[in-house]
This record gives structure tokens, sequence and C-alpha cells, in this order.
């Protein structure tokens, strides 16, 4: 079942007189229950893609479908909603807020979703259990390793079920032992069915999932198969 | 997202910074201290007016000698007789109740103890019209007063002036000008009202102090008490009716008399209060706008340091609405914590203020703090932060997701 469609999709960036064209041209589609990586080099236009298909930001043209839906005719609130129910995110330096506790951390989503404080708190610690990390409810981020700390934003992307997770440079700020684990971490998810889009400039990474979208200077390079 | 949430991440936020915090609220600390300490100290003056006319259970219009006008130019004083104080006594046109007065300060003598005190000369009715209340034996009567007998009701603090106690004055002799009067009454203490402390004063029949003591029928002034609801207007002109009957002024001619309301001086009191809440409102605005402004510039600071967690805040789910909840939650909470701070210091103020005002001024002050004025105050302390986190908390909703998470 396709869950993401994009044609035609450009972005553009107007700084002063300057235009950025950050995606030039870029049509694909992804499935639902793929795990698939998109590589390109730093500048490319990955993250600018992410925040599109994550509903983060929208096109300057061009069409992208999630579910069938256009986004583009989407309100504020809407997009929030998606965002809160449909997507994960997980970032390359983590985005934890250093104030909070890791359940703490997990439970945001859910208490934009309006959760009640009894069943969030049971999901949250169910998804810290699922990366592992159930003995660590308790800790600040200041208090967990980079590996931990990164595991604690797959738990909040996890959390509310999303139809896709979106990871951006995963493994950036880990060293290789420890990527190699988050990696491991996101097949496993993958197996159980989840949908996984990672985003990355090495080609190692983009190696373990099971589809390359290459991109370059903004546009689609090559679409392949592992 | 539950109001109970943004306001506990709203705290956690304001205690991640506590010196910023406190520094920011200070301005709305000194601004609500200002208006607690404006609504409660007129607030206090009013009251202490109100409890004044209750213990008086009327008001006192006062009589007093002035000077006879001739040839344009003021000269020699006329004094006001007992005669004018019993013309306005036998007056039946109006329902109020009159009281002569005369005082000098004499020679007060206790065994060998002895004291200059206000020796004031009443009608027996004065302790009714004046509400004194006798706490040990009895006031003098107007056979006493008519046959000139040697009686005395003192204040509450005599006995301490003359280092002895009530108990060994009562029944027996005191002397005013070496000749002996028996302490029939002591009064309840009244606490000092102004120059003249009526607890000092040692108090005798009119008529004898008149034929014994004094040796004139020359009255200080005639107390006239009308009913807290007569008119008073009405009042003064009957009384000035009298008095110009008494005193022979034909018309066109001028008074040769005063009349006064003795709440005028209360009224004056009140202006100075009132001169005092004018600058504490002028403290209170510019400390709440001076404040109201540093907090929206330190929301605006905050809203810029935070704009990244914003950012990872939309990606995760939150709306416009929540982000902006948040920010206003967080300025009006801040507004009105230095609120409970400035009701607390305000407080203190206004305590200090009465402990000075009662300890050294003329009234009693009463230590008085409405509730609606502690309400009052936080609400405006709320809607101060409310108008000033509006904004920033508007950019803080407006920013673009996309854009907030690569700020550095
Ligand atoms: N908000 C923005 N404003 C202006 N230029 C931008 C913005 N976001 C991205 N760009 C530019 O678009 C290009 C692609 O950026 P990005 O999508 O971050 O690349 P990648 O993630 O592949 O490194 C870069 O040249 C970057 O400077
Ligand atoms: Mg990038």
């Amino acid at each position: 079942m396709k869950l993401i469609e994009v044609s035609d999709l450009q972005k553009h960036f107007a700084i002063g007189n300057q235009t950025i064209k950050a995606i030039k041209q870029m049509s694909f589609s992804i499935n639902q229950g793929e795990f698939i990586s998109i590589m390109g080099p730093s500048g490319s236009g990955k993250t600018t893609l992410m925040n599109i298909i994550g509903c983060l930001d929208s096109p300057t043209s061009g069409s992208y479908s999630l579910d069938n839906n256009e986004v583009a005719s989407l309100t504020d609130d809407e997009l929030a909603e998606i965002r809160n129910k449909k997507i994960g995110f997980v970032f390359q330096s983590f985005h934890l807020l250093a104030r909070n506790t890791a359940l703490q951390n997990v439970l945001l989503p859910l208490s934009y979703a309006g959760f009640d404080k009894k069943s969030a708190i049971e999901k949250a610690k169910l998804a810290l259990s699922r990366v592992g990390l159930e003995d660590r409810m308790d800790h600040k981020p200041s208090e967990l390793s980079g590996g931990q700390q990164q595991r604690v934003a797959i738990a909040r992307a996890l959390v509310n079920e999303p139809s896709i997770i979106f990871a951006d440079e995963p493994t950036g700020n880990l060293d290789s032992k420890t990527g190699a684990d988050i990696m491991g971490l996101f097949k496993e998810l993958h197996i159980k069915g989840q949908t996984i889009i990672i985003i990355t400039h090495e080609k190692s990474i983009a190696d373990q999932t099971e589809r390359v979208i290459t991109v370059k200077d903004g546009l689609v390079e090559s679409d392949h198969r592992n | 997202m539950l109001l109970s949430e943004i306001i506990f991440t709203s705290l956690a936020s304001l205690r991640g910074n506590p010196v910023r915090t406190i520094l920011t609220a200070l301005a709305i600390v000194i601004g609500i201290a200002s208006v607690i300490a404006m609504l409660s100290i007129g607030a206090g003056a009013q009251k202490a007016l109100e409890e004044e006319i209750q213990t008086l259970g009327g008001r006192i219009l006062w009589v007093g000698s002035g000077q006879r006008n001739r040839g344009g130019v003021k000269r020699d004083w006329v004094p006001i007789e007992i005669k004018d104080a019993t013309a306005l006594r036998n007056f039946e046109d109006f329902e109020w109740e009159v009281s002569a007065e005369m005082k000098e300060r004499r020679q007060i003598q206790f065994g060998n103890a002895n004291f200059n005190a206000n020796v004031g000369a009443y009608w027996s009715n004065f302790f009714d019209v004046r509400d004194f209340e006798i706490e040990h034996g009895r006031s003098f009567s107007e056979k006493e007063d008519l046959a000139r007998e040697r009686v005395v009701v003192i204040g509450a603090d005599v006995p301490k002036e003359l280092k002895t106690s009530y108990r060994a004055m009562l029944n027996n002799e005191l002397m005013i000008n070496g000749i002996p009067y028996k302490v029939i009454g002591v009064l309840k203490s009244r606490g000092s009202q102004g120059w003249e402390s009526p607890d000092d004063e040692v108090y005798v029949p009119l008529m004898t102090a008149s034929a014994r003591i004094f040796g004139s029928k020359n009255l200080r002034s005639i107390m006239v008490k009308i009913p807290n609801d007569a008119n008073v207007e009405e009042a003064m002109l009957y009384i000035e009716g009298v008095m110009r009957v008494q005193h022979d002024i034909g018309p066109g001619q001028e008074n040769d008399f005063r009349i006064n309301d003795w709440f005028q001086y209360r009224d004056l009191e009140r202006q100075a209060t009132a001169i005092f809440t004018a600058l504490l409102t002028g403290i209170a605005s510019i400390s709440l706008l001076v404040g109201g402004i540093g907090v929206m510039n330190i929301m605006l600071v905050s809203v810029t340091e935070r704009t990244r967690e914003i950012g990872l805040r939309k990606a995760l789910g939150a709306t416009n609405k929540v982000i902006m909840l948040q920010f206003i939650v967080e300025a009006v909470l801040l507004c009105v914590l230095g609120g409970i701070i400035g009701v607390l210091f305000g407080s203190l103020l206004v305590y200090i203020f009465s402990y000075f005002a009662s300890t050294f001024g003329d009234t009693d002050w009463p230590f008085y703090i409405p509730i609606s004025a502690i309400l009052g105050s936080l609400g405006f302390a709320a809607a101060v932060g409310l108008f000033f986190g509006i904004w920033p908390a508007r950019r803080a909703a407006q920013l673009d997701p996309a854009v907030s998470l690569r700020y550095e």
C-alpha cells in the first residue's frame, strides 16, 4: 500500500535576492512497511526533503500525498495532528529536553495527543522498554550516554505508534559501535512492521536498509533495492 | 494538553532560571506591594473614620468664639457663654445633643504627688454625648452640677500620672488648686485621640468648675452632636440662627462666633492620605509598566533561546495554540509569583504604616488589608502578565518548525 507519494517536488529558499533550489525536482513513492534510506552528500537537500514529507514544511511546488491525502490542503492544526499521530522523528542531535527525565521526554507526544496521565505513563514505559531503557526512565539526558539518549528519542518517536519514523542522520553523533546498535534497533522495529526512513550521507548506513534513494544537488540520482 | 501540564512545564522553566525569574519579578513585586499599600491604607482611613463615627454615635459640630467686626476691622474676641449653650440645648426644632466645655490646665494633687492636668468642665450629659464609658464608680448628675458639688471623674491614666492606682483614688479626695474634690468615677481608657488625651483629663461638673475653679461663665466650646443621618448644613443653619439671636447680631452683620464641622479636620487627614495614595498609585503604575515591559523582554529572550525546543515541540505535535498558551502561562505565572511576594511585602508596609500612624499620629490606625485588595492586585498582576506576555507568545507560536529545528 502506498504511504508516501511525491511528484515533481520543488523547494526553493530565498536568501536576500538569491534563490537556493534545495530540491530541484524529485518524484518517488514509498510503501507501508518499507525500510528505506535517503542518501546523499551534505547539502544535497535531504533534511529539506524530510521536513516536507514529515509535514514540518511545505513544498514550493509539486504535490505530496500521505495516506492518499494531499498535504498542501491541510491547516496548521491538522498538520500538527499528523506529526503527532502518524510521524515520529529521530534527530542527529537527539533533541531531548534537558530538564526532563527520559520518561517525561517520551511522555511529551502523548500529552499533546491528549492521553490521560495514567495510560500515557503506561505507554511511555512500554516504549522505553522496547528500546531497552526500562531501568533508565528517571534519568535526565545529561545522565545518559549518547546511544542511550538516541534510544530515548526513538522511544519518543515510537510511543504514539506512528505510520512512519523519520531518522535524520541518527548515528551521526555516535561512535560506530553505538551506531550499529541503533541501526540494529531500527531493523528490529522494521521486522515488526514499522515503516522507517533513514536519512544519511554514509553508504555503510544506507547499505543496511532494503532500499536506497540517492539524492544529489536537489535531484534523485538513483533508486534501487539492496 | 492539559492546563495543569502546561502550568507544570512553565513552573519548571521558571525554576530553571531562578535569578532571572526573581530579577524580572522584582518590579512586579514593588508594583503590587504599592497597590496593596494603596488600597489598604485608603481602606484603613475609611475604616478608621467609620469606626470614629460609630463610637461617637453621631456627628459633632463645634461652636467656638469669634471676633466681632467693627468698621470693617476684626476686633475683640467675643466669648461664648454658658447661656449660649443653654439656648442651644433648649432649642427644640432640631434633635441634637448639646455639651458645653470649659478646659484649662490646672495643678492636680493627690497625696504627695501632683501633675499639671487638663481640667475639663461639662454638663452631666457629656459622657453620653462623647460616648465615654465609666469603668469604675459613676458619673456626676445634673443635680450635683447645679448644686456645684465638689465631685470629679478622672481619665484612665490620671492615677498613673499621680503614681497611684484608681483604687486608691476612687471615693477619695484629690486637690485642684488646693481645694478637695471627691473622685466618684474613673473613665475607661480611650487611647490617644488628637493632641489632648481624654485619658489624662479630670472631669468636673460645669457649674462647679465655673464657680470654684475658673471663676468665669465663658466656654471654650460648645459641642452639638447631631444624628448620623441628619442634614449637616441644616443643623449648622439652625445653630447659626440660635447663636445670632443670643449674640444679638442684626441682619447684614457678620457672625462673631465660629461653627466647625469636627469631621472637616478628619477630612484634612483624609486629604493627606489621598496624597499618599496618589503617590503610591504613581509608583504602582510605573513599576507595573516597567515590570510588564521587563516581563515582555525576558519572554522574548526566552522564546529566542528556546527556538529549538519550540521546533521540537511542534515536531512532536504541539499546535500553535498550545505553544502560545505555554508562553502566556509562563508570563502570567511570573507576574502572579511577583504578585504574591508583592502582597506579602505590601502587607508588611501597611503594618509598619499603621504601627507608626497609631503610635505617633493622632488616630488609631487599624491594620487592615481587604481581601478584595489581595484578590484584586493578584488579578491585576495576572492581567499584566497576560497583556505583556501575548506578543512574545504569539511569536513563539508562529515560529516555523523546520526553521526552528535548524536554529543553533
Ligand atoms: N531554511 C532554509 N533557508 C535557507 N536555506 C536553506 C534552508 N534550509 C536548507 N537550506 C539550504 O538548502 C540546501 C539543502 O540543505 P539540507 O536539506 O539541510 O541538506 P542536507 O540535509 O542534505 O545536508 C543547503 O544549501 C541549505 O543551506
Ligand atoms: Mg541534513
